[in-house]
């Protein structure tokens, strides 16, 4: 296994490289780029020659793309047009408030739909198990973006509960650690309610099926034989084996947890990754989309390969076998 | 019974008592406090707080509040001084002299001098400063000259005269001992800056505010508001309940919102007339578009009253020329060519150019080729999609065919910029913001064709010599003839259908007082006489 974990670990680099290359030549591929969408009458054709010297988008693509590369290896991952500061400092910035919304929306995702999962599995077909299966179908199906506003509007607007938008009052953000905690805490609630509504439904479905072909395997028929009780069978067993599938699942989810979503941030006015990612990618800022794409290109490798490992160290059955 | 592990059991407990509890605890501390604090809305985060890089209106708008021009604009868009105490033009119209109003101070307490003024135009006119504007002190090729004279006063010495430089000294002046010794391009003060203005920049919490204090030194009193933060709130539906629940106290607003708010007593709404105007460009390298008769027939096809009622719901007007009626170099009614709603006129202008009417497919056609085009326009806004729907519906009515193609942004940009000789595209939606100064050099001049803004490829000799004509002329009234001379000639050719202005619409709680006179320069123009109840 050892061998494996440094073969997968030496493919890394290489395969980021290649992720970032082709990146690269797709995002050039659209038409326009930076400088191109200053459609404003007093702008002159010979000043937007000279900045699109000064940033290099005059040059070939691939030597383009290889200043980039032997910049980022040393470390600089550039300066974004659009914002006019490092992109790192831009990631590093926005990158805690996304972080914030995942985890705990992911949290609450987990912890609501592992349970109703295997309740709605083992009480397949009956009343219980049609009434969680609507309501996932019915958090599926609504659009985040109707949800979002709909809960702002009721919450914020007619019960005057809570804040409308953003992450903090911009008067408490240099107040005591505790009030803004809880300040912050009350701006989460109405964004990490809509993800999870959204969010359970899938999962929940999943773990309804792993629980069924679960419980319909021998060593369940044998666990009840030695007399067992279905709260041990359920909850020990039953979830035990229900979980694997789930932690590949977490991994391939895990670039996700960065990138943030657009639509949320967008109607919560919260101040993460989507935003930054999806105007970078309208404005054709190059260095912040490369950088963004780096980090969540590395996040999607590293991700399958905890998946991979954690995988095949939690089941003993599933053992990495060398080529031989 | 479902067995239910204790685990689990607590855990929903958990997460239910802490919803409960921090919705109870939030019921006190979700408004804003009704402190002396200004709150407004930012659609989007500004670039940058360095106004010799900006590029987007919403840095713009902060910049405007820290920082100065030599001159700045009244409600009328006249020009008047601002750091500037009194100026001359010299007899032969070349040479500026600027005297400086003596008693500014930077917001670091270091006094404002000529030095800083000559020190602004030279990072603008270096070619290592990453701008879009240093052709605004580039005349035919060539620089402006700037001379310190004493410590407040100032020459700007113009290669040739050139009568829209006094609308290019609203640049805002950047301080030297702050800008000097760093890159301008990198100078950690592009996000912390230092002005004159009568705000002072405190706090950037980035995707989130931006936070400016009153500035007590300012040279024109100090500001009735202790605070200005302007919150970054993206959708525009955000922003409305935001309004609603007193969280913002003003916020730009779509025609369709005016309805919803109302009935809101606490709000109260504007509108102003922006200085822009949406058209449709032909291209004119392109049959038919080649085709006067056909140009016409189009214009006469379209009823834009109808879509000022329908699409702006009357928050807005019909156009005519490229310029806006507000401004003093307007033409007379009867100078210039309307091309009134008359699509009977439309289908004997096809006619005459050959087309028939073709009862079966319901089209004009030529060669039995219907006669069809293809609109193109940005994707999103709704205003200009809605208008394009109505346009289609009335040349169909007079059997002209129009496809309407959405596009990304950059996507259109690039086929409007494509320097070849015809580009690839028919017939483009799109809008012109107008500047302080009705020259129109690169929109009109044939040398903007085909790399410039003159995509069309329009070229009307005349218009030339009148555009360069326009720029030399200093005299006001002078000046007005020529252009009114200019937009006659464009009109009769019609290289673009006019179409509208777009009001803006602006939202704001009632507890602000002392606005301006709403006009094309805002409600806030004097914003040190803004009070919150």
């Amino acid at each position: 296994m050892k061998s494996r974990l440094s073969f997968r670990l030496l493919i890394f680099i290489p395969a980021l490289i290649l992720i970032t290359l082709i990146s690269f030549i797709l995002m050039k591929l659209a038409p326009g780029d930076a400088i191109s969408s200053y459609m404003d009458p007093n702008v002159s054709i010979e000043d937007l020659a000279i900045l699109r010297n000064q940033l290099g988008l005059d040059q070939p693509i691939l030597i383009q793309y290889f200043k980039w590369l032997i910049q980022t290896l040393k470390g600089n991952l550039g300066f974004s047009i659009q914002h006019q500061q490092p992109v790192l400092d831009l990631i590093l910035s926005r990158l805690p408030a996304t972080l914030l919304l995942s985890i705990t929306s992911l949290v609450c995702i987990l912890t609501l739909a592992i349970p109703l999962g295997i309740i709605s599995g083992y009480l397949k077909n009956r009343k219980v198990d049609h009434s969680i299966t609507i309501f996932a179908f019915l958090g599926m199906s609504i659009p985040s973006f109707w949800l979002g506003l709909m809960l702002i509007l009721i919450m914020s607007s007619i019960l005057q509960l809570l804040p409308s938008s953003g992450i903090i009052n911009p008067l408490l953000i240099d107040a005591a650690l505790f009030t803004r905690i809880t300040d912050i805490s009350i701006h989460l609630i109405l964004p990490v309610l809509t993800i999870t509504i959204g969010g359970l439904a899938g999962l929940t479905r999943y773990i309804r099926f792993d629980t069924i072909s679960v419980l319909n395997q021998d060593f369940i028929t044998a666990l009840k034989a030695r007399g067992l009780s279905n709260k041990r069978i359920l909850f020990k067993h039953t979830l035990k084996n229900t979980l694997l599938p789930l932690i590949t699942l977490l991994g391939l989810e895990l670039p996700g947890l960065f990138t943030g979503s657009y639509i949320i941030e967008y109607i919560f006015s919260w101040p993460g990754m989507g935003q930054l990612g999806l105007n970078a990618v309208f404005s054709r800022d190059y260095p912040l989309i490369m950088g963004i794409l780096l980090f969540t290109g590395g996040l999607i490798i590293i991700g399958n390969l905890i998946a991979d490992f954690t995988y095949s160290l939690i089941d003993p059955r599933i053992q990495t076998k060398k080529i031989s | 019974m479902i067995p239910i592990p204790k685990a689990i059991k607590y855990i929903f407990i958990l997460f239910a008592w802490a919803f409960i509890g921090v919705t109870l605890f939030s019921c006190g501390s979700s408004q804003p406090q009704k402190s002396n604090i200004l709150y407004t809305r930012i659609e989007s985060e500004p670039s940058t707080l360095n106004p010799v890089l900006t590029t987007d209106k919403y840095s713009s708008a902060i910049q405007s509040l820290i920082y100065n021009g030599l001159f700045t604009v009244d409600s009328e868009l006249k020009i008047i001084p601002e750091l500037a105490k009194s100026y001359s033009i010299s007899s032969d119209n070349r040479t500026y002299t600027v005297h400086l109003n003596e008693s500014v101070t930077w917001h670091d307490n270091q006094p404002f001098t000529a030095e800083d003024v000559k020190f602004t135009i030279d990072t603008y006119l270096s070619p290592s400063t990453n701008t879009v504007y240093r052709s605004n002190f580039i005349i035919d090729n060539q620089p402006i000259e700037t001379r310190i004279i004493g410590t407040h006063q100032i020459q700007f010495i113009l290669p040739k005269p050139f009568a829209p430089f006094l609308a290019r000294l609203t640049t805002s002046i950047i301080p030297k001992h702050i800008f000097e010794s760093k890159d301008i391009n990198k100078n950690p003060n592009n996000r912390e800056p230092i002005g004159t203005g009568p705000f002072i920049f405190n706090q950037w919490a980035s995707g989130q505010f931006i936070r400016l204090k009153s500035n007590t030194q300012y040279f024109e009193g100090t500001p009735k508001v202790d605070q200005i933060i302007a919150r970054v709130i993206p959708n525009d539906l955000t922003a409305i309940i935001s309004l609603e629940n007193k969280e913002i106290d003003e916020s730009e607003i779509k025609p369709k919102d005016v309805k919803s708010l109302e009935n809101d007593t606490h709000l109260a709404t504007y509108s102003y007339e922006q200085m822009a105007y949406i058209y449709m460009g032909f291209n004119l390298k392109k049959p038919p578009f080649d085709s006067l008769y056909v140009r016409q027939a189009i214009a006469h096809a379209i009823n834009k009253s109808l879509i000022v009622e329908k699409v702006l719901l009357n928050q807005g007007q019909v156009a005519h020329v490229p310029n806006h009626p507000i401004s003093w170099a307007y033409p007379n009614k009867d100078t210039f060519s309307m091309f009134e709603y008359q699509p009977e006129k439309s289908r004997s202008l096809l006619e005459q150019e050959g087309y028939i009417y073709n009862a079966t497919s319901g089209y004009m056609e030529k060669n039995n080729i219907p006669l069809t085009f293809t609109l193109i326009l940005t994707k999103g806004n709704t205003v200009r999609e809605n208008t394009a729907k109505i346009i289609q519906q009335y040349l169909q009515k007079v059997g002209i065919k129009m496809n309407i193609q959405l596009m990304e942004f950059q996507s259109l940009v690039t086929i409007l910029k494509e320097p070849v000789a015809v580009k690839r595209f028919e017939v483009a939606l799109l809008g012109w913001s107008l500047g302080l100064d009705p020259d129109s050099y690169s929109i009109w001049h044939s040398s903007q064709f085909p790399k410039g803004f003159n995509f069309i490829g329009y070229h009307n000799p005349n218009v030339d010599t009148l555009i360069i004509k326009g720029r030399q002329e200093t005299n006001p009234v002078e000046r007005k003839e020529i252009y009114t001379e200019m937009y006659a000639e464009i009109t009769k050719d019609i290289p673009y259908i006019f179409l509208f202005y777009e009001n803006t619409l602006h939202t704001v709680n009632k507890r602000v007082l002392g606005l301006s006179q709403p006009s094309p320069a805002g409600i806030f123009l004097n914003i040190e006489e803004i009070s919150v109840q």
